[in-house]
């Protein structure tokens, strides 16, 4: 498959992809579809940029969560008090809050590793969130944060449903494209050495602590910004998207997918979304069980398939070949 | 073009170096020898970097660097080749030496250059080591001797000054032994070569000068000729209490 | 501030410290001897405390549910371990990954049995009172916690340096791998001991019930969310380490409350972080990379 023809594709894709409601319109479920798609590919956005830190650099990070919360609250507090909806206004005051927050929580934790660093993250995560749950006068404590303003381009407002999907959906093929491309750079590759064998790599002269801060950060800002984007989609904001559960969300996301891989994080978004919306009108209304199946699924990939859906992909895909 | 001044390192209360001083002028090839437990281990990772003295000095091309990193040495132009094997099993062996190559250019380059003229440096150098080939087949997969070679190859990819080996043949076959050391008999005479070794034979293949370690100190340093007819270190060697003032 | 209101304050910090060394005792204790952290272990003492209403409910004894409740945890760990962390021995990251999948299924179905309002347990008769103190008027059921705290310091230090079963244990912090190949019965011993530590998580439950509550979310706060402070902060794997960090963090965070109010987490937050940057193994931890 030539580099042209496989681009037209990935092209064509991206295009029905960001035009979904307006082909889809004719459909009975197109509504929810819309929506439950929109969810799915801000939990993509989200995953995607967690598996910069899980899959490539060998950083498992259990506190994702405090810098998709970030973002959120800044694009709905900037909003509110800047007086603004302008999209560039807010979008940046996610990044920016979440970079910053990256930063320096990044400082504190980027020079352990494994378990310790899994644990750190989850404590300092967890404190975030419970700021945010405190601080009624900012964020509106566990009542949360409503009337976040609509997501202004200009004149045009982005607010309708179909519109939120588009932003939603450019947003995230562009998010694809930066981590494509990411893996492919020598940063990328600069990590997936300081993952294998850090030692080596310092022993090579790369500065590691620096290359785990960078990929900290960005990964930090990418999650802002997919907060921000949930944030003008309820236009409400929760403490508990800064919460352990949305951060364990991100995390089984990544592995169930498959890690360190870019249609990983992708196909675990797809997978996590169908648990969590279509399962539930599946069982009988007493039994909401969903966060149960979604750890039990989680069990059974750490268990028997810990490289996710994409590594039983390549093993499927070897076994038919070596026929 | 080394020069380490009293050093020190101790762990607890074992003390591995009890006060080592050594000169290297550039271009010399020096292997460092001794029983084990002599020290010459911690001796190449204070060097490297990785492990800090507790006393002494560390200089390299004049420069104090006792307070540098192991990868600030690296950027001055220092390798280190393990004494176990340091690669990337799951990245091929040109992956393993592109590594190497896009090092010296660092990470953050925003226009990369293409990655196809890191894997042409990468496998010219494989080819250097004997490993043409090879280039293609992940680190996990190579054969011990093959990993050996690899991790030259990564080393000499650093273009470095100051080349820190520490039992380079190790483990090696007899053919595998040969191959490697005249490898490095071949090297660029500019390039200053520390080696730790056990292999006598390798050492006075190779060596310029010798210096003897036991027990944290340096108790002889010579030409190969004079090291080999000193009596200490005989004694030393064949395993006699000796007490060294 | 007036000196009752400190007094109180400082009564009540110790008393959460207190709890604090049941709660995260346990995850120290697993972390030490398995290189797992348990992240189900917010998940045990969430269910601990729901077991306790329920034995409470059904036999009217807060005294007997404080039996029951760790010993139905025990029995969980003792079924959890060999089952499924066993087949991952070695393979440390991926362990705690499953005791993430366990907490989201144990906390799913404590909502679906229990439901998902807010509970109470009330202190057993005796306890209930008000007792007068130098300081004014304070509850005996906290003062209670602190006895009960102190007394299982004491308990697990000798039990830590003059048994038998001490010296395994310390051992086993040291170098479980050791103790295999000197033919000590290390799935035994790891069954058992996560086995204690969900034991004490679940106590820690029934113990805490009556001053915090029983409601969803107690599994990240105080739980998970708590342990996992007090350990980074006084330092994973060792006993002086869970002690030295719950009487810093209880008290900590007792005052901070009192004076901060809404953000009294960010005085956790700059201990956690000064911590962090001058000591990162903890007050009075041990290194530990475990991948």
């Amino acid at each position: 498959m030539t580099r042209l023809v496989r681009w037209t594709i990935v092209a064509v894709a991206a295009a029905a992809l960001v035009t979904f409601p307006y082909w889809s319109a004719a459909w009975e479920s197109s509504r929810f579809a819309t929506t439950l798609l929109r969810d799915a590919l801000i939990l993509a956005i989200f995953a995607l940029s967690l598996d910069l830190l899980v899959g490539r650099a060998g950083m498992p990070s259990l506190g994702h969560a405090a810098f998709f919360g970030a973002g959120a609250y800044a694009a709905g507090i900037a909003g509110q008090r800047l007086a603004t909806d302008q999209l560039p206004v807010t979008l940046g005051a996610a990044a920016l809050v979440a970079a910053v927050l990256a930063f320096v929580i990044g400082i504190l934790v980027v020079r352990s590793e494994g378990i310790f660093f899994l644990m750190l993250t989850l404590a300092l995560a967890q404190i975030v969130f419970a700021i945010a749950f405190q601080w009624t006068a900012v964020t509106g404590g566990s009542n949360g944060l409503a009337g976040v303003g609509r997501p202004m381009l200009g004149a045009l407002d982005l607010s309708s449903p179909d519109l939120t999907y588009v932003l939603v959906a450019v947003t995230f093929v562009l998010a694809a494209l930066v981590v494509w491309g990411l893996a492919r750079s020598p940063f990328g590759r600069a990590l997936i050495g300081v993952r294998e064998n850090e030692r080596r790599m310092r022993a090579l002269g790369y500065d590691t602590a620096r290359l785990r801060l960078s990929a900290f950060v960005l990964a930090g800002t990418m999650a802002g910004i997919a907060g921000a984007l949930s944030a003008y989609s309820t236009r409400f904001v929760s403490a508990q998207d800064a919460g352990l559960g949305n951060s364990v969300r991100a995390f089984v996301t990544v592995l169930v997918g498959g890690a360190g891989t870019l249609g990983g994080p992708i196909a675990g978004s797809a997978v996590v979304s169908l648990i969590e919306r279509v399962v539930p009108s599946l069982l009988p209304p007493e039994l909401r069980l969903s966060e149960a199946i979604l750890g039990v699924v989680f069990i059974a990939f750490v268990l028997f398939a810990r490289q996710g859906m994409v590594g039983l992909g390549r093993y499927a895909w070897l076994r038919v070949r070596s026929r | 073009m080394i020069e380490v001044r009293e050093l020190r390192r101790a762990f607890g209360g074992v003390v591995a170096l009890d006060g080592v001083s050594l000169k290297i002028p550039e271009g010399e090839r020096r292997a460092v020898i001794g029983p084990n437990g002599a020290g010459k281990t911690t001796l190449i990772n204070v060097l490297a970097g990785e492990l800090p003295p507790t006393g002494g000095a560390v200089r390299l091309g004049g420069r104090d660097v006792t307070g540098l990193r192991s990868w600030q040495r690296a950027r001055l132009g220092l390798a280190h080749v393990y004494q176990r094997t340091e690669l990337f099993p799951p990245l091929t062996a040109r992956e393993n030496v592109a590594l190497a190559v896009a090092a010296r250019s660092g990470p953050y380059r925003v226009f990369r250059g293409p990655p196809r003229s890191e894997h042409a440096d990468a496998d010219a150098m494989l080819a250097r080591v004997g490993l043409a080939g090879r280039e293609g087949v992940l680190a996990r997969a190579l054969s011990h001797g093959e990993r050996r070679q690899l991790e030259l190859a990564v080393a000499l990819a650093q273009s470095p000054r100051v080349l820190l080996l520490d039992e380079p043949t190790a483990g090696m076959s007899p053919v595998e032994t040969a191959r490697i050391t005249e490898l490095i008999v071949g090297l660029d005479r500019a390039l200053t070569i520390l080696i730790v070794e056990h292999d006598m034979d390798v050492v006075f293949r190779l060596a310029d000068r010798v210096t003897v370690l036991h027990e944290g100190l340096v108790i002889a340093d010579g030409t190969p000729a004079e090291v080999r007819g000193d009596a200490l270190v005989h004694d030393v060697y064949l395993g006699k209490a000796v007490t060294v003032a | 501030m007036s000196f009752e209101l400190v007094f109180q304050q400082a009564l009540n910090g110790l008393s959460f410290g207190a709890l604090l060394f049941i709660l995260a005792s346990g995850l120290s204790l697993v972390f030490g001897m398995m290189d797992v952290v348990n992240l189900a272990h917010g998940a045990f003492y969430m269910l601990g405390a729901y077991v306790a209403l329920s034995v409470v409910q059904l036999t009217g004894s807060f005294w007997i549910a404080i039996v029951l409740a760790p010993l139905a945890l025990g029995l969980l760990g003792l079924a959890i371990e060999p089952v499924l962390l066993r087949r991952l021995r070695g393979r440390h990251l991926d362990q705690v990954l499953l005791t993430i999948g366990l907490s989201l299924v144990i906390v799913d179905v404590i909502g679906q049995l229990w439901g998902r309002e807010v509970r109470s347990l009330a202190a057993p008769p005796g306890l209930d009172g008000s007792v007068t103190l130098i300081g004014g008027v304070y509850p005996v059921y906290r003062l209670f916690v602190i006895a009960f705290g102190a007394a299982l310091a004491i308990v697990m230090s000798v039990v830590y340096r003059r048994t038998k079963i001490g010296r395994l244990i310390r051992a086993g912090v040291e170098d479980a791998q050791m103790l295999g190949a000197l033919g000590v019965d290390t799935n035994r011993l790891f069954a058992s001991t996560f086995a204690t530590g969900a034991a004490l998580a679940g106590l820690a439950g029934v113990i805490a019930a009556p001053v915090f509550g029983v409601q969803p979310g107690m599994d990240t706060d105080p739980g998970l969310l708590y342990s996992l402070v007090v350990v980074v902060v006084g330092g994973l794997g060792t006993l002086s380490g869970a002690v030295a960090g719950s009487l810093l963090i209880g008290p900590a965070d007792t005052f901070g409350k009192v004076l901060f109010q809404d953000v009294a987490l960010a005085v956790i937050f700059a201990i956690v972080a000064l911590v962090l940057l001058l000591k990162p193994t903890g007050l009075l931890g041990r290194i530990r990379i475990a991948r």
